[in-house]
């Protein structure tokens, strides 16, 4: 009985290890082998820039000049992206076909509003650690008004899983600006 | 036998051993045999300890949490992910230990048990941040719940079974919380279904246990969240024969499942008891009975249906209880409360009968109809276990069936066109009945 006990255990302390580790690798894979892609942030409201330890991200790509509502009905919804003159991500276009190539990234919520075409991605949240969340939130609402928008976040895209890889202010990864500013 | 003991009472008579034999009531070698026949009941394992030992585990896997996150940007992804997963890999040594050499210890199950879970929430949620996984709160309780429930089997934690039953509301209300109002809540029964065996083993090993008795107490209360939620969703105007049909599920499983000595109530059946009186009250209302064709308009979706299903599985259930019992001839719950889904059934049919009006929630004479029905249902209610209360001699549940008539009629007050005179002589007699009944059982009491 206490065997089969340990042996079921086994197999349950493989499924606890295998999820974190399912996810470590699909990343892992991503941030290696991906497309970088960049997307310059977009301003939000300083209140809710900081939702406990992350900082919430809108970008710039996600409205667009659209002539009409595009209608995906109950499918999921996907963007197709280009760069811009820059060297930044917008998108192209969006479709309901999930095409596994690195220039497309899930949209979770798509709407349409006076020819303008509103579009959600998934990765919209930036953790950061604990001791340095107050003095990211100040570097990054800074540096992300509408008169000094100087804040982006590279993504890679794989196979259609797009991982968020850094925040950089003023072309610096988070952490070191974080570091070479103390004062914000 | 010796889990329904009284360890209160075990011990305030032990503290009187010394002197009872000092006034000669009893000699020594009576106290010594009385002494000696409770040395057998004591408890095999101190509950404060297991709570000890649980608090302590989580305050462990808590600090490790905040050691580990003090500069935790200096750290490479790889060194990070190997933090994450340290503790995990620590408590699921100490789980094969526990399984191996200390199965027989419930402090060590208990303990390891919430140490396990806790080291898995700490690895995925760590992952998260190193890796910026996106996703909900409600994604990352599904997945650790689905992962966390064998531990509670293995381990025979109860502790560990209360605390996913509070997850699966805590995952209802991260997935239909204001914010998202079209969660499905189909995934929280079939979550809740998962502890339902390891509430049955509890309950064959040790029914009259306080463990036992808490476990089926949050259970009973997750399962009105429940149907709130799936009533919500589903939006097909039967949430009020769900929650007459849960309701009395858990008064009838209390008065079922769990029968006390002495005309006493389990703390379910009570839960049971006061469910059916809110839900009646709150159904007395005439608004609650306006009925519209929109619903029935709606394009229903599979999901949508099955919700349906799910909110009339709770009146079938009390049914088959009540037809289980009425075919044995073994009746031992009160029938006014039990016939709560019948009535409440009876008065949505009622609502139902009017041409309903389109688009608009409003009064029709059958809306009237099933909110009197409600009314007198609530006044039968509270006047039977009032006397029940008086033929049992129980102030509680007397002083229950007054406190039903009299929120009856603090209701009807505020939303009804009866002059004041009516009102006020309404109150002078429900006032009445209150001091007439206490006085009948106190005087009772006393003479007894």
């Amino acid at each position: 009985m206490n065997m089969l006990r340990v042996l079921t255990f086994g197999v349950v302390a493989l499924a606890q290890l295998g999820v974190p580790a399912a996810m470590v690798w699909q990343r892992e894979q991503t941030l290696k082998h991906g497309r970088v892609w960049k997307f310059r942030t977009a301003p939000v409201d300083p209140v809710d820039a900081i939702r406990g330890r992350y900082i919430a991200l809108r970008f710039a790509a996600e409205e667009f000049d659209a002539p009409e509502k595009f209608e995906s009905g109950n499918k999921s919804a996907y963007a197709v992206l280009k760069q811009d003159k820059d060297g930044f991500a917008e998108v192209d276009h969006l479709t309901t076909r999930a095409v596994e190539t690195d220039d497309v990234v899930p949209v979770e919520s798509a709407w349409w509003y006076k020819g303008k075409q509103h579009v959600r991605f998934p990765f919209d949240k930036f953790w950061v650690a604990e001791a340095n969340a107050p003095a990211g939130e100040r570097a990054y609402v800074a540096n992300n008004r509408r008169d000094k928008q100087n804040a982006y976040v590279t993504v890679k895209v794989r196979r259609g899983d797009a991982a968020l890889d850094q925040l950089f202010i003023d072309n610096e990864p988070l952490t070191e600006y974080v570091r070479s500013h103390p004062s914000g | 036998m010796a889990g329904v003991r009284n360890r209160w009472a075990i011990r305030w008579l032990r503290s009187q051993l010394p002197e009872l034999v000092a006034s000669g009531v009893i000699t020594s070698e009576n106290a010594q045999a009385i002494e000696h026949h409770y040395t057998d009941d004591q408890p095999r394992t101190n509950f404060a300890f297991v709570i000890l030992a649980t608090l302590g585990s989580a305050l462990v896997a808590a600090g490790i949490i905040l050691l580990i996150a003090h500069n935790w940007d200096d750290l490479s992804r790889g060194t990070r992910t190997a933090i994450a997963f340290l503790p995990l890999l620590v408590a699921q040594g100490l789980v094969v230990f526990t399984l191996t050499r200390r199965n027989e210890s419930r402090p060590w199950r208990e303990a390891v048990a919430i140490f396990d879970v806790a080291a898995l929430a700490t690895a995925i949620s760590l992952i998260s941040q190193t890796y910026q996984v996106q996703g909900t709160f409600s994604d990352f309780m599904r997945t650790w719940l689905a992962l966390s429930i064998a531990i509670v089997y293995l381990l025979r934690t109860t502790f560990g079974a209360i605390a996913y039953v509070i997850g699966c509301v805590v995952w209802l209300f991260a997935a239909w919380g204001m914010f998202s109002p079209e969660g499905n809540p189909t995934l929280f029964w079939f979550l809740l279904i998962l502890v339902i065996p390891y509430v049955a083993i509890r309950f064959r090993l040790d029914r009259n246990s306080r463990e036992t008795g808490t476990l089926v107490i949050i259970l009973a209360l997750a399962s009105l969240f429940g149907v709130g939620a799936t009533a919500d969703f589903a939006n097909a105007k039967v949430g009020a024969i769900a929650y007459a049909g849960i309701a009395t599920v858990i008064y009838l499983c209390g008065m079922k499942f769990f029968p006390q000595p002495n005309g006493r109530l389990h703390s379910l059946a009570v839960l049971g008891g006061i469910a059916i009186a809110v839900v009646t009250i709150v159904l007395s209302f005439e608004s609650n009975w306006h009925m519209t064709t929109r619903v029935a308009s709606v394009p229903r979706s599979s999901a949508a249906n099955i919700a349906v299903v799910i909110e009339l599985l709770f009146p079938i259930t009390a049914l088959s209880l009540i037809g289980f019992d009425l075919l044995r001839r073994r009746v031992a719950f009160s029938v006014s409360a039990a016939v709560s889904p019948i009535v409440t059934g009876l008065a949505w049919v009622i609502a139902n009968l009017c041409e309903l009006p389109d688009g608009r929630w409003q009064s029709t004479s059958c809306s009237f109809a099933a909110a009197t029905v409600m009314n007198c249902y609530a006044l039968v209610l509270g006047i039977d276990i009032l006397a029940r209360g008086i033929r049992t001699n129980s102030i509680a549940r007397a002083n229950f069936g007054l406190l039903l008539i009299a929120a009856l009629a603090i209701c009807r007050f505020f939303d009804s066109d009866l002059s004041f005179v009516a009102r006020g002589i309404g109150f002078i007699i429900v006032g009445a009945g209150f001091l007439v009944a206490n006085l009948m059982l106190f005087r009772r009491r006393a003479a007894s």
